[in-house]
Order: structure tokens, then C-alpha cells, then sequence
């Protein structure tokens, strides 16, 4: 056949007609399972981030404040609003430092630190979170303990000293919180487990090859 | 330790990139394709690199790996194939021994392969690679009379696609 014999001369020949990939493109290459997880990390932890502060905006607490005549936990409420923001902005910073570093690296070694790195800071976010909701509700609880005029009865009954009344509060208000706690964790859990996972697989991957 | 294994793995591919591509070139028909097949099978030769124990030649080992691989990916995806977009495929024409008449038949040649079947690309490689038809029998897990049948029907395919 012709046509094939010519195409075998001219494929020996072929040689320098490839645009050639360089050592770096290469490593990059095979460094890309790891950074598209890593990528995935930041772009969730950021929709989060957006999903509740759009929920956050819906709900006035200030004005929640002014009914209960609680107006001085106003300010409190406000500082401790702002050090969240910038816990979870410092977080989002900390994603994209990883991100970027992930994607560009060029060593095994590097990678794999880094991939230990973003594994922590990632766990470091969900126990912020979950401290974050339960110190959040234990003082929304607190609050509404003292200024909320629904809990006058109950508070009447404990000042009878009727301590019942008092476990029994603490006792439905820590099931509460477990159950919400325990939402979120099975919610970081999905959203970040499936990742995290498929990070460590790809780092027992480069330790094996070590 | 693990700097020199990937360090050499790097190397390697490197100076063999061009068997790769020229895999490439048969299975794809534009050069976005074409990087994607290549990453993909970086992918997949790094993967395999701890089993490798140099007993073959890289080049030898890399070829299967990779043939593997692009049989595996276009056996899973049966994308019809687009021929119109060949222009754009990363093919340069040396300078020097340009003539456009032989370039027009490899043209058509590329074309005529580019219609084959995931396995009948894989024997066409191993074809133009001057393997013998034991190699081949071996790495396409058929058996030797089985591997110089194919590639007959595969020439008079050819010759049907380029004849119509």
C-alpha cells in the first residue's frame, strides 16, 4: 500500500513537527489530581461562606435586640460578628494559598507537605464552625434566658427553688444543641469528607512511590 | 528518593514525549484533544511508574501504557470523529522537505486512520513503529496469525476509505 509505506517514511521524520511539553508542564501534570480537589475546597468554602451570610442578612438581629430591651448586646453582638468575618475571610485566604501552591508546586515533597497542610486547615475550619454554632447558641440561649418575657414562669419556678425546672431546661437545651451540632458536623462531613478523602488518597499514592 | 523517581520519571517522558504524541495524532483530531489524550496518559504512565523496573526499555514500556490508555478513553466515549477540524490539528510541515503533493496524501492518510477503530489505531502505531508482529500480538493480547490477519483487513480498509 502506497499511501502507508509514504506515511512510514515521513512518521520516522515526525519527530520535531510536536509542539514539545516541558519538565515543568509535566510535573504539573501529574500534581493535577491534588489541585482540582484542593480547587473544589476553596470554591465550596467560599458558596458556604455566601449561603450564610445571605441567610445571616435575612434575620435582623438588631432589631431582635431592641424588642428584648437588650440593646447592650447590640455592640457585643457586632464585635463578635466582625472577629467571625475575619476568622472565615483568613480561612478563605488560607484555601487559596493552598490552591495555589498545590497547582504550582514541583515536588513530591512540597506537594505532600502541602497536601497535609490543606488537610489541616481544613479540619481547623469545621472545629471552628461547630465551636463557632455552639458558643452562638449557648449565648442566644443565655439571652434569651434573661431578657425573653417567655421565660418568666420558668424563671419563677427555679427561684422557688424547684431545681427540676433548672435540669430539665439545661437538659432539653443541650439536646437541642447536640442535635444541631451534630447536623453540622454531618453536613462538613459530606461536603469536605468526600475531598478530604480523595486527598489522602492521592498522598498515600506519592508515599507509596516514595 | 521519591525525588529521583519523579525526577526521573519527568526526564524520561520528556526525551520519549514524541512517542506520545504520535499516539496522540492517531486517536485525536484537534490538538485540544490532542493535550487532553496527552495529560490523560501522563496521568496514567505516572500511575504506573512504580511497576515499571526498567527492565524494558522506557520507550517500550511508555508506547503500551499509553495505547492502554487512549483504547480504554475512546472505547468509553464513542465520540463520533470530526473530521472537518483536522486543520487545526498540531501538525507542522518541516520547512525544508515541504512538498504538497506528499503532504496532501499523509493529509488524507490521517483521515482514512483517523475512521478506524480504537484497536486498528493501536496496530496501525505499532505498524508505523516497525514492531514486529510478535510485539504486537503480545501487546494487544491476540495471537500472532490473528495480528497480520487484522492488519490486511486494516490496509484494504484503508485503501476502501481512501478509494471510495
Amino acid at each position: 500500500m502506497e499511501e502507508l509505506d509514504l506515511l512510514k517514511k515521513s512518521w520516522k521524520k515526525d519527530n520535531q513537527k510536536f509542539e514539545q511539553v516541558s519538565e515543568s508542564q509535566i510535573y504539573k501534570m501529574i500534581h493535577r489530581i491534588s489541585s482540582s480537589n484542593v480547587k473544589w475546597i476553596l470554591i465550596i468554602s467560599i458558596l458556604e461562606f455566601v449561603a450564610w451570610t445571605s441567610i445571616s442578612l435575612c434575620f435582623n438581629t438588631d432589631d431582635y435586640f431592641k424588642k428584648l430591651h437588650a440593646e447592650s448586646f447590640i455592640t457585643f453582638f457586632k464585635i463578635l460578628n466582625v472577629i467571625n468575618y475575619a476568622v472565615i475571610f483568613w480561612f478563605i485566604y488560607k484555601f487559596y494559598k493552598n490552591y495555589v501552591k498545590i497547582s504550582t508546586t514541583t515536588s513530591t515533597k512540597q506537594l505532600m507537605t502541602d497536601i497535609l497542610n490543606t488537610r489541616k486547615t481544613v479540619q481547623y475550619y469545621v472545629v471552628y464552625n461547630l465551636s463557632m454554632i455552639t458558643v452562638s447558641m449557648i449565648l442566644g440561649f443565655i439571652l434569651a434566658y434573661l431578657y425573653n418575657p417567655k421565660f418568666d414562669t420558668i424563671k419563677f419556678q427555679i427561684a422557688h427553688d424547684n431545681y427540676g425546672v433548672l435540669f430539665k431546661m439545661i437538659g432539653i437545651f443541650g439536646g437541642i444543641l447536640f442535635v444541631f451540632v451534630f447536623g453540622f458536623w454531618l453536613f462538613y462531613k459530606l461536603l469536605y469528607g468526600i475531598l478530604l478523602r480523595k486527598l489522602r488518597g492521592n498522598y498515600n499514592e506519592l508515599k507509596k512511590i516514595e | 528518593m521519591s525525588e529521583s523517581l519523579e525526577q526521573s520519571f519527568v526526564k524520561q517522558l520528556k526525551e520519549n514525549q514524541n512517542i506520545v504524541h504520535k499516539i496522540c495524532r492517531l486517536y485525536t483530531v484537534d490538538s485540544d484533544s490532542h493535550n487532553d489524550l496527552f495529560q490523560e496518559i501522563t496521568i496514567q504512565l505516572w500511575k504506573a511508574f512504580p511497576k515499571f523496573r526498567g527492565e524494558a526499555k522506557f520507550s517500550t514500556w511508555a508506547y503500551r501504557v499509553a495505547l492502554n490508555t487512549a483504547i480504554t478513553l475512546y472505547r468509553k466515549n464513542t465520540r463520533s470523529i470530526n473530521t472537518s477540524s483536522f486543520e487545526n490539528h498540531k501538525f507542522f510541515i518541516a520547512q525544508e522537505d515541504y512538498n504538497p503533493e506528499e503532504e496532501e496524501k499523509l493529509k488524507l492518510m490521517y483521515k482514512a486512520i483517523h475512521q478506524l477503530n480504537d484497536i486498528d489505531k493501536a496496530l496501525v502505531f505499532m505498524y508505523l513503529e516497525d514492531k514486529d508482529y510478535q510485539e504486537i500480538a503480545e501487546t494487544l493480547g491476540i495471537s500472532e496469525v490473528n495480528a497480520r490477519v487484522k492488519m490486511n483487513r486494516i490496509k484494504t480498509k484503508l485503501i476502501k476509505i481512501l478509494n471510495p
